[in-house]
């Protein structure tokens, strides 16, 4: 892989998530609204309810903790479900011409990356409102980085796979519901034998360390840092891995 | 003259099911455990080698399912060959068939930024190109109305289009064609695009083009080679090997 490969690839993901966006909002006539009614009213949902699903009485800020949990976790299952189909459905261009595979898995993420952003214009109306420094806001990115890398390489994964297996997004599908029940969303981190099945989900470290980040705007720890840093490197460098193994058999396979 | 494209004992295997594949996990999962399901080796190429010298025409004849497109697509580098070696010198274009790659859904004016960065060029090269590319096609009246609403022949003129002006500007060194000259727009069009293709195809760059048309193959090619079920039949002058395949 040479440099010039990866800034044509980059190049090509970059465009192709801009005419995938504009696709989406195509024919429809709240076009751009619908990224901030989605999760708005899942948020509506879950906060109206949150007196029976959790008790939240004892976490600080619950509306920008339960935001923020959602909007993080959203963009992983945006990425992560366009991208097991990505390399099926751009089969004619795989089959016909030398091209990076690698663009159809990035620019899904690109374009989730997209709608991400406009999730975030709510969350910092939001600490607006509550009156939260935002400090914490600024500091995001750092975090965002290492969920990118992390989706990206879940999503290289996942798209190798769906190669081999027509039907891994139903697959998928039931197994992200799994890791947004795992996943402390919308209630506390718990103590006990339920803190296990948190700590084996990965995604629990990044909306961790972001909510420790947003809303107080301290860094949670030093180790907590660097162990979300290497665990979205290593599954970056080995979703690429498998992808750069498989994707020379995607042409005859498709 | 240096060779351009070397390809020495390549052979193509593909497992091809011998009834109808299932894809699902849980057939999976049970064809892996009984290792019962049935596939059989096909061989698409068999030791197959041929050089072509750079600035050479070569034409592809055979019939359908000969390995025209299979060879083409090794020479692109899409396939990997399952056994011998490719060596190719330069950059190549691999043209199969027009008429993929468009959103219907979009207009002319984005359609063209699509598959200008798909067929690798970058959004600056593109805005360079864009007047070209429209004038070319003809279509200025409709540059923001979607292709979904464009004739079947327009959207052949869009496509011609973009695809010789990205090419135009990657300038290959190695030309790979598959049957695009059935350019299937309007007598205008259609000798423009024929012209089109003639610089190209006579512009110095190495050709290799497959196709059904013996009279294009005639009127371009300096040597043929003729596939028949994945080997080599013959090899030679064009004349000679087209009438000896019309004669089989």
């Amino acid at each position: 892989m040479t440099i010039d490969y990866i800034k044509k690839t980059l190049s090509l993901s970059f465009s192709l998530a801009k005419t995938q966006f504009k696709l989406r909002n195509e024919g429809s006539y709240l076009g751009i609204f619908w990224y901030l009614l989605d999760p708005l009213a899942m948020f509506l949902i879950i906060f109206l309810l949150s007196g029976v699903l959790a008790n939240t009485d004892d976490i600080k800020n619950y509306p920008i903790y339960l935001l923020l949990g959602l909007i993080m976790f959203n963009f992983f299952r945006q990425t992560t479900i366009n991208s097991t189909n990505s390399i099926v459905t751009n089969a004619a261009f795989i089959k016909s011409m030398r091209i990076s595979s690698e663009s159809f898995v990035v620019s899904s993420a690109i374009l989730s990356f997209f709608s991400h952003l406009f999730e975030l214009v709510i969350l910092l109306f939001f600490m607006i409102f509550f009156k939260i420094s935002l400090i914490g806001f600024f500091l995001y990115p750092t975090v965002f980085l290492f969920l990118f890398l992390f989706s990206l390489g879940a999503s290289f994964i996942l798209a190798s796979i769906g190669v081999y297996v027509n039907d891994i997004n139903n697959v998928w599908s039931v197994l992200i519901n799994l890791l947004w029940f795992s996943t402390p969303i919308f209630y506390v981190i718990s103590f006990g034998s339920a803190s296990v099945i948190n700590k084996l989900n990965p995604l629990f470290y990044f909306v961790n360390i972001a909510r420790e980040m947003v809303i107080s705007g301290s860094i949670l720890s030093i180790g907590q840092v660097v162990l979300t840093a290497v665990l979205s490197s290593v599954f970056f460098l080995s979703g690429l891995f498998i992808f750069e193994k498989s994707k020379t058999k995607f042409a005859e396979l498709l | 003259m240096d060779t351009a494209i070397k390809l020495s004992n390549v052979s193509k295997k593909f497992k091809i099911g011998c009834h109808k594949e299932q894809k699902t996990a849980l057939a999976g999962i049970i064809s892996f455990f009984s290792g019962k399901e049935a596939k059989k080796d096909f061989l698409a190429l068999k030791n197959v080698s041929f050089s072509v010298r750079s600035g050479e025409n070569l034409g592809i004849v055979g019939r359908n399912g000969s390995g025209k497109s299979t060879l083409l697509r090794i020479l692109a580098g899409v396939y990997e060959p399952s056994s011998g070696e490719v060596t190719t010198k330069g950059n190549i274009v691999c043209l199969m068939g027009l008429g993929q790659g468009l959103s219907h859904k979009l207009t002319m004016r984005e359609n063209i930024y699509l598959m200008g960065s798909v067929l690798g060029l970058s959004q600056r090269d593109i805005k360079i190109k864009f007047a070209d590319i429209v004038d070319f096609s003809g279509l200025e009246k409709f540059l923001d109305t979607k292709i979904y609403q464009f004739s079947s022949g327009m959207v052949i003129r869009l496509n011609f289009s973009v695809m010789i002006h990205c090419l135009h500007y990657s300038k290959p060194d190695i030309l790979l064609l598959d049957e695009v000259f059935g350019s299937g727009g309007d007598i205008d069009f259609e000798e423009k695009a024929i012209k089109k293709m003639e610089e190209f195809i006579t512009g110095g760059a190495t050709v290799v083009l497959a196709s059904h048309d013996l009279d294009i193959i005639k009127k371009y090619c300096d040597r043929v080679i003729w596939l028949n079920e994945g080997e080599i039949f013959g090899a030679g002058n064009p004349q000679e090997i087209i009438f000896k395949y019309l004669s089989l």
